[in-house]
Formats: structure tokens, C-alpha cells, sequence
């Protein structure tokens, strides 16, 4: 689109942005010592490492704290309603292949009110990658309990804790069909790093979970850094074996957990018509 | 005497063919060179349940539903008596049975239409062929009544290998000696129902869903995402594969929240988008709805309405979106809400809401319904179409940084497609700064909605804000569905020496105050007729004061359709 400079390969050796070009500069919101700010690094680190230019990559986010982030990068980026992230990115990506598109959002956002999208985006299986940053907890509207909030954590609008079955985001991403499935940790942004540029690059829909501790209503989570180990399983193509591995897994083990091989949505149409071949079909003739 | 127009209804349970017969009927008509229109009656059941196809042929454009129909025909009298209040008949009416389908049922026999007795089987077709094609009448009738009307045999053929095209050749020589047997038949019956001569000319063949579909196409929609709904999905099911050939894509959303914002998606990324729906996918859509607002991304809304509120009648139609359409938001959003004011107009009205939503980066909404949507109609396509508005992409200031929401003379700020460099903005649901970062400062919130409304003040859509007709002091105000009937009563109240005017609205909102000021010139009497109860539209007219109060209102719901003499007898 008017550029002149030579397109990096995916794989190229070399890196001609750092990971402060992709940093808008703008103050983020969260409060110090929040998960996202790890998030944020990584995925500035990886996307120097892609070696795609700003303008080539959109991030799409709903609403709540970890969707405040694509104001922070220095790409394109739609900040959404909240839930709708998914159907908006794909939207994106359908039209304009040649972009690379990343949502991110929360929890809340895309587990409870965007449930339903997440697991139709898995289904559709286009090809972006989803990083959710779970912190278990309402965090913008303080401190109510989400999808994946232990059944026992106390708060004011759920006394004596919400009572019920948390949320598996891994199992519904593999059951539904993302080709792609990781876990990750906010405090080692190198190593999310690494995921976010893997699930950018695995062909169709990745899926990074990112455990992104609440300093603020779950100051607990804090002990996540020493509980978190990498995984001994990566599964490659069977999703019963993965489905298996996410539903026995304790939530701290880290890496790629699971890669498909379903081959994504198609590139759009070469037409063959033209409009005035569709209006033909309306005349009565003869 | 011969007659200039003809109702004619085909009816019979689910499987007895009604919606083919109907469909060659119209087809051939119209190919012999008669206007003509076509809805059709179903019950709930998805199989088997009865139906009706509902046909009027003439020497000149039908906008209208009539009175009461002229010809009905029974393809059998199952379950047929459930449509007879969407069936007027009286005793000008002639009725055609076949005498082995039984006693004619109470609710048809009241109207004392006249019975005329027709046995609808070919006395040539063995009991074998009978029993290879099934015991369908449908041709049989068809042939008949194009006989009686004096549609010729070759036109009643053509439009039989038409509608039948990809059938087994075997089943499309039946239809077609179904036919002959019918109109071999005619000579028999004592029924003048001879139409004056028709003028042949290029003409089309298209629904109102068609050509809404067809307009946006021109004006380069190449997205649409939606999800199934009636009456809307005969829409979308024919955009498909016409979007896929030209290049585009349609997507199936896993509702009409992700519907919207997959369009939305596509518009921000540079693809003139489109969602469609009906009352209850709109109600859903009404969240993303504001954020097209708020982040200034243009995209249309095809609403074809059907009775409401909640689930509804699904299948029958209503006007009652309208508040819904011009209000249904929380905040201020701005948006422009758009009419057609007639089967053929939905070609023009959608392809000027898509240059209106590009070239004003916002929502637009198109409010058809179900009358309008589903209704066949031979139209004669004009020459002329909207001037196209492009999305502004360019013309950001030499030297300066890049504010996607500047606040400037100009309420429309240039929106460079993703993969511009240089350009990277963050479209934006919150209040926003002008670069589009969130903000909740008091000045950026009012300069962020002023300049949003702004785009609605200077928004002047010049000719095609409406139409009008007639010269009259009495005027009615109308607007989708209800305007071919108000045109229908006018023209028999100006043969009575009673000029009347019709005013069409295509834009709902904004009203265009100044050109329905214009219009309304010289009028002592304004009734304003719409189909919903609550008087939506009129209280609109009244609350931006297009309208006085002195206004009369004429508003009930559907699902039953406006009859020219229903808005002629309030009148007079």
C-alpha cells in the first residue's frame, strides 16, 4: 500500500525493529505490578522478532484492563466492545489476508460475555492468534469473580465464593478446533515471547492462554512465578490425547500444549463476475 | 370487455405446488409483457403445511396489494381456510375448483364468490404417468388461467422451463402437458377474465430482498456477515454465491452479535460491509450499533421487518423498527435511517446507503419489511443511479501528526485503511481523545459528540430525501410499504375528482425538515399512515416538528397489509 521497502521474510535472520517500535509511548492504565505490563513486552519483543512493520499488524481487544493494550502499541488496532474482539478480528482477516491479526482481551471478556465467539473462533480456525491475559477476577469493574475464578474466592458480590466449576479455556479451545494451543506466563515476557511469535506464525487459529497476575484484587497470585514449570507434553494432531492433557493439568504448565494440522479458512475469491452479469439474471429477455 | 389487472390466488396445502404455479404464472405474464407482483402465504409448518401464492398481473406497475382478489383457485381446500382474512374475496370473485376436492370450506364459500366447477386432471395422462409425477394440479390450473387471461402457450412454456430449469426433462414435459391440458380446457368454462393487451418492454424480475442486495452490490459491498432470520434470509441466501463469484465473502456468524461486528471488522479494514437482519437480530445488534458510532466506522443495516416485538410473526410484516432504527442506542449516536420507497427503489435506496455510510463514517440503516422484501415484482429498471460518495482515506495535513478524530471544520476525519504506514490509529468505543486514545475529560467528550453530530447536520441528501406525487390540499405521508397502497387510493380519489398527495420519505432520519416543508406546500390536511400501533413514525414527524400537531395519524399494526380502500375510506 504505497510502500516501497521489501516485505521481511517470516523467517528472516535479521531484525530491523526493536522492540520499542512497536511501543506507542502511551502510559498504560494497569497498576504497577500488573501481569499485562510482561504481556505488553512480550508481545512487542516478538513482533520486533517478526520482523512485520507496524502498519502491517492490527490488534483487536474488547473491554476491561488487558484490552486497553492495543492504545500502547504503535500498529493498528480496534478497542471493541466488550466480547466482541473475535468476530471483529475475523472480520480483519478475512478481508485483508495480508495483515497480521492478534486479539487480546481478558477473562471476562472473552470467556464469559465473548464465550460464545471464542468457541466459534475456534471453529472457524482463521488464521491469528488470541492471547487472553486470566487473571481470574473482574479487574476494571473491582473485583468480581470470572469464569476462571476458583469456586471458593470470596468477594462482595459472591459471599463465601461464587461456588462454581471454573472454566477451562484450554479444553474448550481444543474440543472446538484451534490448531493451536499454548500456555504462558506474564512474568517471563521472553518466554511469552517466543509463544506469541510460534502461535503468529502456526497456520489457522493459535490460542495463548497467559496466566497475567491481579496485584490488586488477587494479590495471592503473586506465588503464580513459583508454581508455574514448563510442560513435559506438547501433542501434536490428536485431540483426545490433548484434550486429556489440558483436563489433567494442575493450570501451571507452560509452553505449547497442543498443534493441529486443520488447514485454515481460504484467501478471498478472484472474481469472476462482474455486477452487471448479476443484474443479466433479472431480465426477463426475450 | 377486457379488464386492465388481475388478482389472482393459488392456493393448496403444503406439496400441492401453489408457490410453482404462482411462480410460472407471474413468469409468464411477465415475459408477455404485463407488470405483475407476487407474495406468498405460509403457515408455521416448515413441511407440509398450506400455502398460498398471491399474483396480480396488469398493463401497469403494481405497488400495491389489492382490495380483494379476482380469481382464486384451490389446488385442494386443505387448511386453505386459515388464510381467508389475508384473502379478501367477494362476490365479484371467482372461485375454481376442482368438484372431486370436496365441499368448499365455510370461510371461502361466505365471500359468495362465484363457483366455477373445473376438473383439474389431464384426460390423457395414464395411471402410470400419474403415478411418476404425483397427482399435482398446479400446471393444470396454471395453463387454465393463462388461457382464460389470453397469455399465450409459448410464454406459459418458457416460464415453465424457467422455473424448472435442472429438473429431470421427463417432469418438465409433464408440467408443460399439465398446462396445455389446462388451457385445452378453458374453452369449456363461461368466465371472461381477458386482459387488454399487454406492451412488452426490457423489464426485470426481482424481489425487494433481490434488489436491496443488488444495490449494495453496485455500490461495492463485498462483505456481508449475518445470520439466519426471517423474512431476511432469502437475502442473504442469494447474495452468497453472486459475493462469492464477484470476489467477496459472506459470513455466517454464530449470532448477530458477532454478525455485526464481523461487518464492522471488515468495513475498519477497508471493505464496504453489510449486516442484514430482522427485528430480533437488530435488537441484538443495537451494542455494536453504537460503537460504529463512536469509532466512526461506516456500515450498513438491512432491517426487513417483520411483526414484533420479541419472536413475533416471523413470517408476516409490520413497520414497527422504526424506534428502534432511529433511537435505539444508549448514548448519543448518530446515525441515518433510510427507507425504499418501493420494490424497485430498493436497488437505488441501498446502493445511496452504502455512499452515505462511506462517505460519513457511520451506521446506516435500511428499514424494508417483510410486504416489501418478499414481494416478486416486475419492475422497469431506470438508467439512473446515486453518485457515488467515496470513504475518505487521504488527506491527512502535510507536517502534522496524525489524529484519526481531529476535531477541525470537517466532522469527517480521514480513515486510512490498515496496512497505510505511517497512519496506525486505534479505532476507539470509548470517549476519545483525538488521536483516539480513551479519555473522560469533560472537553473531549463534547467535542468528540458534537463533531459526530455535526456529520448529521451537514448531511443533505438532496433529491433523494423523498418523493412526492400529486398536487392535492390533503396529503398523506408514507413511507416503505404503505406508500404503494396511499399512491393506489390517491389515484381512484383523483378520478373522483378528489386530488390527494403522496409524500414518500426515503430518509427517516435525519427528517429532511426543509424539502417535507417543500412538499407539504399548500397542504390543509396531513395524515400520516404507518403499520404499527403506536404511531412511530408520526410521533418523530411531531417531535422534530416536520409535521403540526394538526397532523392526523393512521397507524394499526400487521400483519395484514394496507388495502388502497382502507387509506381511500379514511380520506373521504
Amino acid at each position: 500500500m504505497g510502500d516501497t521497502a521489501t516485505k521481511p521474510g517470516p523467517d528472516q535472520a535479521y531484525c530491523v525493529y526493536s522492540a520499542k517500535d512497536f511501543s506507542s509511548g502511551a502510559h498504560p492504565v494497569w497498576c504497577p505490578g500488573c501481569g499485562d505490563y510482561g504481556v505488553l513486552a512480550g508481545l512487542e519483543r516478538a513482533l520486533a522478532k517478526l520482523g512485520r512493520r507496524p502498519h502491517e499488524v492490527v490488534l483487536v481487544s474488547g473491554i476491561g484492563c488487558s484490552s486497553r493494550l492495543p492504545g500502547y502499541m504503535s500498529t493498528y488496532g480496534f478497542h471493541g466492545v466488550h466480547g466482541r474482539a473475535l468476530p471483529v478480528a475475523t472480520g480483519i482477516k478475512l478481508t485483508r489476508p495480508d495483515l497480521e491479526v492478534i486479539v487480546v482481551g481478558g477473562d471476562g471478556d472473552g470467556y464469559s460475555i465473548g464465550g460464545n465467539h471464542f468457541i466459534h473462533a475456534c471453529r472457524r480456525n482463521v488464521d491469528m492468534l488470541y492471547v487472553v491475559m486470566d487473571n481470574r477476577v473482574y479487574g476494571m469493574t473491582k473485583g468480581q469473580p470470572s469464569p476462571t475464578t476458583e469456586p471458593d474466592w470470596d468477594s462482595d458480590i459472591a459471599p463465601g465464593g461464587i461456588g462454581l466449576r471454573p472454566f477451562n479455556p484450554l479444553a474448550i479451545a481444543v474440543a472446538s478446533g484451534a490448531n493451536y494451543v499454548a500456555r504462558g506466563f506474564a512474568g517471563d515476557p521472553d518466554g511469552l515471547a517466543n509463544l506469541i511469535l510460534d502461535g503468529i506464525r502456526w497456520p489457522g487459529f493459535a490460542f495463548l492462554e497467559v496466566m497475567s497476575p491481579c496485584v490488586t484484587f488477587r494479590p495471592e497470585q503473586r506465588e503464580w512465578k513459583k508454581m508455574v514449570r514448563p510442560s513435559a507434553i506438547s501433542v501434536v494432531q490428536d485431540r483426545a490425547a490433548a484434550t486429556a492433557l489440558v483436563l489433567a493439568d494442575d493450570g501451571f504448565s507452560m509452553g505449547v500444549l497442543y498443534r493441529g494440522d486443520r488447514a485454515s479458512i481460504g484467501p478471498a475469491l478472484k472474481p469472476e463476475i462482474t455486477v452487471a452479469d448479476v443484474e443479466r439474471e433479472f431480465a426477463l429477455g426475450g | 370487455m377486457a379488464r386492465k389487472s388481475i388478482a389472482v390466488v393459488f392456493a393448496g396445502s403444503g406439496g400441492s405446488g401453489a408457490m410453482s404455479a404462482g411462480a410460472v404464472f407471474l413468469r409468464a405474464s411477465a415475459t408477455a409483457g404485463y407488470y405483475g407482483m407476487m407474495t406468498q402465504l405460509f403457515g408455521a409448518q416448515v413441511r407440509g403445511g398450506e400455502s398460498a401464492a398471491l399474483v396480480q398481473i396488469s398493463t401497469e406497475p403494481i405497488e400495491t396489494q389489492p382490495d380483494h382478489y379476482d380469481l382464486f383457485v384451490a389446488l385442494d381446500w386443505e387448511k386453505v381456510e386459515q388464510f381467508a382474512a389475508e384473502i379478501p374475496l367477494d362476490e365479484t370473485s371467482a372461485i375454481i375448483a376442482d368438484p372431486e376436492a370436496g365441499a368448499v370450506p365455510a370461510g371461502i364459500a361466505k365471500s359468495k364468490g362465484r363457483m366455477v366447477s373445473l376438473k383439474m386432471t389431464d384426460p390423457h395422462v395414464s395411471r402410470l404417468e400419474r403415478a411418476l409425477h404425483g397427482k399435482r394440479v398446479n400446471m393444470f390450473a396454471v395453463g387454465a388461467v393463462c388461457a382464460l387471461i389470453g397469455i399465450d402457450d409459448q410464454h406459459v412454456r418458457s416460464a415453465i422451463e424457467n422455473i424448472f430449469e435442472g429438473k429431470a426433462a421427463d417432469l418438465i414435459a409433464a408440467n408443460m402437458n399439465g398446462a396445455g391440458a389446462g388451457a385445452a380446457a378453458v374453452p369449456g368454462l363461461t368466465l371472461n377474465l381477458l386482459l387488454d393487451p399487454a406492451v412488452p418492454a426490457a423489464r426485470w424480475l426481482i424481489s425487494g430482498n433481490q434488489a436491496l442486495a443488488l444495490g449494495a452490490l453496485r455500490a461495492g459491498v463485498r462483505f456481508v456477515g449475518c445470520y439466519p432470520i426471517t423474512p431476511a434470509t432469502d437475502l442473504v441466501e442469494w447474495l452468497a454465491p453472486h459475493l462469492q463469484k464477484l470476489g467477496g465473502r459472506l459470513v455466517l456468524g454464530e449470532d448477530e452479535l458477532a454478525s455485526i461486528n464481523l461487518t464492522l471488522g471488515a468495513s475498519y479494514a477497508g471493505t464496504p460491509a453489510m449486516t442484514v437482519t430482522s427485528g430480533p437480530g437488530f435488537s441484538l445488534m443495537v451494542e455494536t450499533l453504537g460503537l460504529a458510532v463512536a469509532a466512526e466506522i461506516p456500515m450498513v443495516l438491512i432491517d426487513v421487518m417483520r411483526a414484533g416485538p420479541s419472536t413475533g410473526i416471523a413470517s408476516k410484516t409490520e413497520q414497527s423498527d422504526v424506534n428502534l432504527a432511529i433511537y435505539g442506542a444508549h448514548g448519543d449516536a448518530p446515525r441515518v435511517v433510510l427507507a425504499p420507497v418501493s420494490v424497485a427503489d430498493c436497488i437505488n435506496t441501498a446502493e445511496y446507503a452504502v455512499y452515505v455510510a462511506e462517505s460519513l463514517q457511520l451506521p446506516v440503516i435500511v428499514l424494508s419489511d417483510q410486504s416489501i422484501g418478499q414481494a416478486t415484482t416486475v419492475i422497469d429498471p431506470g438508467n439512473e443511479r446515486p453518485k457515488p460518495l467515496p470513504r475518505r482515506t487521504n488527506g491527512v495535513v502535510a507536517g502534522k501528526a496524525f489524529k484519526r478524530y481531529a476535531i477541525g471544520p470537517d466532522p469527517v476525519t480521514p480513515m486510512p485503511a490498515p496496512g497505510t504506514a505511517g497512519y496506525e490509529w486505534v479505532a476507539e468505543g470509548l470517549t476519545h481523545s483525538e488521536v483516539g486514545l480513551p479519555a473522560s475529560g469533560a472537553g473531549i467528550h463534547v467535542a468528540q459528540i458534537n463533531k459526530r453530530a455535526k456529520k448529521l447536520q451537514k448531511f443533505d441528501p438532496g433529491k433523494y430525501w423523498g418523493e412526492s406525487w400529486g398536487r392535492g390540499e390533503v396529503a398523506v405521508l408514507a413511507f416503505g410499504s404503505t406508500i404503494g397502497p396511499a399512491r393506489e387510493a390517491a389515484r381512484r380519489l383523483a378520478v373522483g375528482g378528489n386530488p390527494i398527495r403522496v409524500i414518500a420519505l426515503r430518509v427517516l432520519s435525519p427528517l429532511p425538515i426543509t424539502a417535507i416543508a417543500r412538499a407539504l406546500d399548500g397542504v390543509r390536511r396531513i395524515i400520516v399512515v404507518e403499520q404499527n400501533h403506536s404511531a412511530q413514525l408520526y410521533h418523530h414527524l411531531i417531535g422534530q416538528k416536520a409535521i403540526p400537531p394538526s397532523a392526523e395519524s393512521v397507524a394499526r399494526p400487521g400483519p395484514l397489509p394496507y388495502r388502497p380502500s382502507e387509506i381511500a375510506s379514511y380520506i373521504v
